[in-house]
């Protein structure tokens, strides 16, 4: 009974040893060039960060907001980083016996910002007290040779970070102040601080 | 033999590929994730659950909710909003410039850009805001698409496939803790149709002593508390890196 069955399988196919036509292998070449394309449009290379509707990490890149208070936010972050993270840390804490924290400051976290704002623009020398401790350091008028718009970035930033919440400074209130204060000595300690008016 | 040796060797390849498709790329590619922070903000995301709501997890997949409902919200796309926020010294400039633009279908960041590029030219101040949008967001189930960061305490992660109720992503943003224990009590309360089974058994008759008025005289057990805890958790509101949409300012909110 098997032996019909296997002769008309063999000869069912026309001829033996047969190759696939041509035009199959150029088409599955078509599919996967086609195929490369669309994975390269779409996967985002698996990157971890990049989700539907992004197809690429710059693309995703160019979808961050970037205008208004959070372009203030994200450039004073920046400064931060830059200028004065060496000494009061990425986090904001302090390093004992370079300088006081900021995060939780009674200096910074004022609804007024007249005393803060003007730290990095003078400098600051002698005793203050932060967090119910004495600190009696110095540190060089840090923020002077920023922008208005830079500095005020900065203020903001510290202003509303590592549970900060006061309120944000504008480049206009850090021109108003440098106007007030050009060519002031600085600060001296606590006294110096509370001398100005907030 | 030969052909065990055969079977062996198909079935090892067989399992060893989809091994490395299921377990071994998502780990190459998730596995080292950890916290963030939030997006132009120094605050860590994900923050670990409270300790009820890490109880109520168990609760959770014990009550099976995740048969029903999903915790994850899709993005179909994103837009851009232009918000002109200041004309600044020459108004009329601004103004007869706003007039000749053509601000429909301004959909991709360069449209938003160029507009925004041309307003700033002519003086006045613009935002731009990133708007995701979708079926799931319009629906008001989340602000954005779900990212991995948002299950990184959870053991085991409940994704869910089947939306039989609503998503619970962001049930904590607009519930708040007397609608879910009624809810879980008896669903026909507060959602007319709703088909949820009732969850009585989170619930006990009260001490003659409790807190609840008599015309209410049930209260939750300790599971019913840490499940409703951890419902209350599922709030994923703030933008990230992977994830970015325009928030408000913090400071600014208040005002």
């Amino acid at each position: 009974m098997s032996e019909p069955v296997k002769e008309s399988l063999e000869t069912s196919d026309g001829q033996k040893g047969s190759t696939a036509p041509a035009w199959i292998f150029a088409l599955t070449l078509l599919f996967l060039f086609a195929g490369g394309v669309y994975f390269d449009h779409r996967s985002g290379w698996f990157d971890p960060q990049v989700y539907a509707p992004y197809h690429s990490s710059d693309e995703l890149e160019a979808y961050q907001p970037k205008s208004g208070a959070a372009a203030m936010f994200a450039e004073g972050k920046k400064q931060y980083g830059m200028i004065c993270a060496a000494c009061h840390g990425d986090d904001g804490l302090g390093k004992p016996g370079q300088a006081p924290p900021l995060a939780g400051s009674e200096w910074v976290t004022t609804s007024s910002f007249k005393r803060v704002e003007e730290i990095p623009q003078l400098g600051l020398t002698g005793e203050v007290h932060v967090g119910g401790q004495a600190w009696s350091l110095q540190m060089a008028p840090m923020g002077a040779a920023l922008s208005d718009s830079d500095l005020a970035a900065v203020l903001t930033y510290i202003r509303g970070s590592w549970g900060n919440k006061a309120s944000a400074v504008s480049d206009t209130d850090v021109k108003a102040m440098r106007s007030l204060v050009a060519g002031h000595a600085p600060i001296s300690g606590e006294s110096g601080l509370n001398a100005i008016k907030e | 033999m030969k052909t065990g040796f055969r079977i062996f060797l198909g079935a090892f390849v067989a399992l060893g590929l989809s091994w490395c498709g299921f377990v071994l790329g998502p780990a190459l590619q998730l596995g080292t994730q950890g916290q963030t922070t939030v997006l132009n903000s120094s605050d860590i995301y994900p923050n670990q659950r409270p300790g009820d709501a890490t109880l109520g997890l168990q609760v959770y997949r014990a009550s099976g909710c995740a048969a029903c409902h999903t915790t994850q919200v899709g993005q179909d796309g994103v837009v851009c909003d232009v918000v002109l926020t200041s004309k600044g010294s020459n108004p009329s400039a601004v103004e007869s410039l706003i007039s000749t633009l053509k601000l429909t279908g301004i959909t991709t960041k360069e449209d938003a850009d160029a507009v925004s590029a041309k307003i700033s030219a002519a003086g006045g101040k613009s935002e731009t805001h990133i708007v995701p949008t979708g079926p799931d967001i319009s629906r008001g189930w989340g602000l954005r698409h779900s990212v991995a960061e948002d299950f990184l305490w959870d053991n085991p992660v409940q994704l869910g496939s089947i939306r039989v109720g609503p998503d619970l992503a962001n049930v904590g943003l607009r519930r708040d803790e007397h609608w879910l224990y009624v809810h879980l009590y008896d669903p026909r309360a507060n959602v007319t149709n709703s088909i949820m089974p009732s969850y009585k058994y989170l619930f006990t008759v009260a001490q003659a002593t409790n807190q609840f008025p008599s015309s209410f005289d049930m209260e939750p057990t300790e599971d019913g508390r840490n499940l409703v805890a951890y419902l209350l958790s599922l709030r994923a509101d703030v933008a990230l890196h992977d994830a970015p949409f325009s928030t408000a300012p913090a400071a600014a909110a208040k005002k």
